[in-house]
């Protein structure tokens, strides 16, 4: 369309017309057939309409554009009008469509600008339409000042930002008049100051937003925004911020600025929130949220820097004069305080942070957590959160001191507590994360704050567990006394506290699989957790499934070993068939667990679950999943013939550079058998190698070799023959020196040799934790087809397949603004008008990178998700072949 | 008048409840849905709607035109919260009617009731706003965990947010899902409530969401023919006109938001079918300003800073 000019083939036909005229019989003239076009007619700043004769290049035609609605468009070909010149009708027929809606838009464009001159003539505007002063501010040029604030094209909107801004009695004489048709309740003007408002303020320039929203003029402006004319009613903002909004202060404020800074981010917030939260657009609303954002770190610096502010604050709070109330508004008032420095710079967030550690905040901490007032203690949590959000090792360093020690236990004891109807969700979130050993920096102190844990507070949870589950149904006889015995008193607990316990312990299996192996292991902890099977709440029963599947998601024989000669599965089993033929989140979640065995090809929990429960399963059998799990039993039973020996089929899934580390280890777990059937060898191995790079395979495997049993010094547990077949978690070697019988606890409280094994463990979690989860079904079909001299490259091929964790804390996405993409995308999609637009194309890759890392405390809980938990059977990019072979 | 119906009420007037009654409310919810299947069993006559997106006003349109819960069955197929000014209310006053009339009303789960999704596009911000911490968004996301993933309607309409899968053939597979978690980056419970149909592609092709497929009319018409259905209903992508067939009429997308995220401009459609599975669908428009209510993010009314 630009190119009319140039290419005189498709200029012509597009600009081709024939000029009609109404006569007086009533009937068109044909005038002739010529080329049209839009100019600035000779000698004046005025554009006409101009058709020249395609034969003998007379003028067919001359017309001024005029700004009155005269010209009407008809069936995409005629421009018709009456024109003043030769007082009738004309018209142009075109020859082509777009040649008429090009002349159209024309037509328009010059009428547009035409309106704009003749409104304000050459008072307001020079020669060159330029906006060039603003019109005296009264009743009677509102009008007029709304046409200028709300059409002016980009040029003059900044122009007019400018004449406002250097207008030093614009706003005072708005507002003047604005009060003036409040008081003559002259609805039409007030609807027009609105409107005036609303535009200056959409304008969105900084230096106005300096003015209006300075001390002076802040409320009128509120005020003016009340009588939105497309609202029925009159709001009330001025009243809300006068009447019912309270400016509390814990300890007088004297600085004039830091107050006046307070008061404004408020109304600006509730000016961007409530008054306008319809009207404004992204941009605006980015400036705002920035002056909000700049105020806030404005008033947090000046008060941090004000060391006696700082100081009187914690003297008041430490007071054991300070009345209750007051120190209450004391701990909101900090609360406000640490949540604003969100908005200071990372460095100066963190400093403040450490100041406020030093003061003793902690220790106030400590105290609010031990108050009668539940609401009062849940605002002593939220401080706590805001604190690990910044830093955890700040509440790590604090809980490894003595003096920080109870407040770990009154942390436990809050998650345990019941709040009657407050939510309480943070004090799993803190322990969550306190306990997080994702984290890489503060090692030392997570390892001291998880020792203290198990030490001090496991038995604590599981002891509330076994309490609350009595065995047939039962509660029990309160005198049981709990190992901490804070117990006593505690006979029955609400079942959500329950669940959160059991979610904790989730997360434990999965942050601390060496402490837990031996936590469980002695102390019967998974029979215990496993009362949770005889709650009446399903949601209950299912925490205990998922309990189960996340310990057996970790692959490791001594715990699978426990199961089975435990018999632990058969709560599960029973909870099960009690369900019956009901198809709910139970059913769902135990045939989760067959499929998770059966596919992991964990060859003794499948022999065991058919031998010992095949009676009460065999009713189930219409279920696929139980049917393929009697297909698998009796291909293990095959292989188990053809060999005669019963293997431990776990060792064949540890990477083939392990086996040789393991080696000892193996022979010596291996006592019953080691055999796999040599049918199935390759295509297992291929299988197994596979899903090796598994997280939590990849940990169980990553532990270091044990030494073997002789030398070993191995816990003999003859006194409790439920652990006869406990092999206590492996060590270096020269440490076998020093330990003996029942010396467990002696291995427990020797933290060094374990935390060089730790620190491996991690690191090789951690980039474990960089693959994705596979499952060996996909690459079994895929590595069927490779041949065994690839197999040591099995891993890289794994993980190329697999996308890299989502989750790996990437702040650096934050660069990359996903609301803007979002925004970005939606716009595209709405201009783009066509009929099915995928709302969320821009998404791409959102649930991978994209993720906003505002919250920290959530990572523990996406990490176990994404390792542990998630049972997704398609690598997304492998290709449909494979998924189809896979599936 | 039970202490529900109040909250009910109340929430039909787009006021969040207290965070003590989110919790009570929450818990209640949890036992109901706990009973749910993977495919939850549905009978007509129903109602079916798509993406609300916290469009509270558009969705008090969707019961004008739709009729009242309890007096019309509904089903929801997802995508309560996020972009719209009220994902709380929306959300709750759904959940309400959840745990009010649970045979009513059956709600499955969309790929925004996620942890990390609301954290990006609104609900998680909005409840911060609303009740100053994140606790109801706590409450709300462990919720998300438990809705059920998909529905079918008298055996014959297969209902699902997203929808197909490669790992999921027969709709029995999707029995062996544990459900009880965060929406996972892969496999079959992502694709359920990520993938779309797409007219180019035959067979399975990369999605540009980075999460689930695109599927072509051959996966539909296999899926619909093993499963023995007589077509698929979905939401998940904005339509202009409400509601789309695609593949020979084996696959309809239901978009329930009016005039998307405020702007968009679209109208939005329910799909009614009656006892004999008739079809019918409701084009409507998005609700009038003046029936709008001021956006209740109101601020607290005391502050320190």
């Amino acid at each position: 369309m630009g190119a009319p000019d140039r290419s005189p083939a498709t200029s012509n036909s597009m600009q081709r017309v024939k000029v009609y005229r109404l006569n007086d019989d009533g009937k068109w003239d044909d005038q002739g057939t010529g080329h049209v076009t839009v100019d600035y007619l000779e000698r004046s700043e005025e554009l006409g309409l101009c058709v020249v004769d395609e034969e003998d290049n007379e003028t067919l035609l001359l017309h001024r554009i005029s700004s009155d609605d005269i010209y009407r468009k008809q069936e995409d070909t005629i421009i018709s009008w009456r024109d003043p010149e030769y007082s009738t009708e004309l018209a142009l027929s075109f020859q082509e469509t777009t040649g008429c809606s090009y002349i159209w838009d024309h037509i328009c464009n010059a009428q547009r600008n035409l309106h704009f001159n003749s409104l304000n003539n050459d008072t307001f505007h020079s020669m060159n339409s330029e906006l060039r002063e603003l019109p005296a501010i009264e009743l009677s040029t509102l009008p007029l000042i709304l046409k200028i604030v709300v059409e002016s094209g980009i040029t003059d909107q900044m122009r007019l930002v400018e004449l406002i801004v250097a207008n030093q009695d614009f706003f005072k004489k708005l507002m003047d008049i604005f009060h003036i048709c409040e008081d003559l309740e002259n609805l039409d003007g007030l609807h027009m100051i609105y409107k005036i408002v609303r535009g200056i303020i959409l304008l969105n320039s900084s230096q106005i937003f300096e003015k209006i929203f300075g001390d002076e003029l802040i409320m009128d402006i509120i005020g003016s925004l009340e009588y939105d004319p497309e609202l029925s009613h009159v709001q009330h903002h001025r009243n809300f911020l006068k009447e019912h909004v309270i400016f509390k202060e814990a300890i007088p404020i004297k600085d004039p600025l830091v107050l006046s800074k307070i008061h404004q981010t408020y109304r600006i917030g509730y000016l961007k929130d409530v008054v306008l939260a319809r009207v404004l657009d992204e941009s605006t609303i980015a400036n705002l949220n920035s002056i909000i954002h700049a105020n806030n770190a404005l008033v947090v610096s000046l008060l941090k820097d004000d060391n006696t502010f700082i100081q009187e604050l914690f003297v008041r709070l430490k007071l054991p004069t300070t009345s209750e109330e007051s120190k209450k508004n004391l701990v909101h008032f900090l609360h406000e305080f640490c949540s604003l420095s969100k908005n200071l710079q990372m460095v100066q967030q963190l400093r403040l942070f450490r100041d406020l550690m030093n003061e003793g905040i902690f220790d106030v901490i400590a105290d609010v957590l031990q108050s009668p007032d539940k609401k009062f203690v849940l605002t002593g949590t939220d401080i706590l959160i805001l604190f690990l959000n910044q830093d955890p090792n700040l509440l790590r360093s604090y809980v490894v001191r003595k003096e920080g020690i109870p407040l770990l236990g009154l942390l436990v004891e809050g998650l345990i507590t019941d709040f009657g109807e407050e939510m309480h969700c943070q004090f799993f979130e803190i322990l969550r994360c306190l306990l997080d050993s994702y984290t890489l920096s503060g090692a030392a102190q997570r390892e001291t704050v998880v020792e203290i844990f198990y030490e001090n507070h496991l038995s604590q949870l599981i002891d509330v567990i076994e309490l609350s589950c009595p065995p047939e149904g039962l509660y029990p006889l309160s005198n049981k006394v709990g190992h901490s015995g804070v117990l006593k008193n505690r006979s029955i607990v609400k079942p959500e506290i329950l669940s959160n316990i059991c979610e904790l312990l989730c997360f434990c299996v999965l942050h601390h699989p060496y402490k837990i192996k031996c936590n469980f292991l002695v102390n019967n902890v998974i029979d215990k957790v496993l009362l949770l099977t005889q709650r009446r709440e399903k949601y209950l029963v299912v925490a205990a499934v998922r309990f189960v599947r996340t310990i057996l998601s970790r692959h490791d024989d001594d715990l699978i070993n426990h199961f089975i000669k435990n018999n632990l599965l058969k709560p599960i089993i029973d909870a099960f068939v009690a369900n019956g033929n009901r198809y709910n989140l139970l059913n769902s979640a135990v045939l989760d667990l067959f499929e998770f065995i059966r596919k992991e090809n964990l060859k003794s929990l499948v022999k065991y679950i058919v031998d010992s429960f095949w009676d009460q399963l065999v009713q189930f059998e219409y279920l696929a999943s139980i049917q393929s799990l009697k297909v698998k039993y009796e291909q293990c039973l095959d292989d188990f013939g053809t060999r005669g020996t019963i293997t431990n089929v776990l060792d064949p899934r540890k990477r083939i550079e392990e086996r040789a580390l393991e080696k000892e280890e193996e022979d010596y777990f291996n006592e019953e058998s080691d055999e796999e059937d040599t049918a199935t060898a390759s295509v297992s191995n291929v299988q197994k190698a596979q899903s090796s790079p598994v997280l939590c395979n990849g940990v169980a495997a990553s532990y270091p070799p044990p030494s073997p049993r002789p030398g070993g010094g191995l816990v003999d547990y003859d006194d409790d023959e439920d652990d006869e077949d406990y092999r206590p978690p492996p060590r270096k070697q020269s440490e076998t020196v020093e330990e003996d019988e029942g010396a467990l606890y002696t291995l427990r409280l020797k933290r060094k040799p374990f935390h060089k094994d730790k620190e491996s463990e991690k690191v090789k979690k951690q980039r474990l934790g960089k693959n994705s989860k596979t499952k060996d079904g996909v690459f079994a079909a895929l590595c069927s087809t490779l041949s065994q001299a690839v197999l040591p490259n099995k891993n890289a091929v794994s993980s190329q397949h697999s996308r890299p964790h989502p989750l790996d804390g990437n702040k650096s996405s934050e660069h990359e603004s996903p609301k803007e993409m979002d925004e970005n995308a939606l716009k595209s999609s709405t201009d783009d008008g066509s009929s099915s637009l995928d709302e969320e194309n821009h998404t791409e890759k959102q649930p991978i990178s994209s993720k906003k890392c505002s919250d920290p405390l959530l990572k523990p809980s996406d990490n176990r998700q994404l390792n542990g938990e998630d049972c997704s059977l398609i690598p997304p990019n492998s290709s449909p072949e494979m998924t189809v072979n896979g599936s | 008048m039970s202490d529900l119906d109040r909250q009910i009420e109340q929430l039909k007037n787009c006021e969040p409840l207290k965070e003590s009654e989110v919790k009570a409310l929450c818990l209640k919810a949890m036992e109901i849905l706990v009973e749910e299947s993977n495919v939850q069993r549905v009978d007509a006559p129903v109602t079916i709607c798509g993406d609300i997106h916290g469009q509270f006003y558009d969705m008090k349109e969707l019961f004008k035109v739709g009729g009242d819960c309890p007096k019309t069955n509904y089903l929801f197929l997802g995508d309560f919260v996020d972009r719209g000014f009220y994902s709380v209310e929306t959300f709750l006053l759904l959940l309400a009617l959840k745990v009010r009339y649970p045979d009513r009303i059956t709600l499955i789960r969309g790929n925004h009731e996620s942890r990390q999704i609301t954290q990006v596009y609104g609900f998680y911000d909005e409840c911060l706003r609303k009740y100053g911490s994140v606790n109801v968004w706590r409450y709300c996301t462990d919720i998300f965990d438990y809705l059920s993933l998909s529905a079918l309607i008298e055996n014959k309409i297969f209902s699902v947010h997203g929808g197909l899968s490669p790992a999921i053939t027969t709709l029995d597979q999707i029995r062996t899902i544990d459900r009880k978690q965060e929406v996972p980056h892969d496999g079959a419970m992502c694709d359920l409530l990520w993938s779309d149909p797409e007219d180019i592609v035959d067979g399975w092709g990369l999605s540009p969401r980075g999460a689930g497929f695109l599927f072509g009319g051959s996966v539909v018409t296999s899926f619909n023919h093993t499963n023995n259905i007589d077509y698929i209903c979905r939401a998940h992508q904005l339509v202009m006109e409400g509601y789309k067939w695609m593949f020979n009429n084996q696959i309809v997308t239901v978009w329930s938001a009016p005039n998307y995220c405020y702007r968009c401009g679209n109208v939005a459609a329910i799909l009614q079918l009656d006892e004999n599975l008739n079809k019918q669908f409701c084009v409507f428009d998005a609700a009038p300003q003046e029936s709008r209510g001021n956006p209740a993010k109101k601020p607290p009314p005391d502050y320190f800073l």
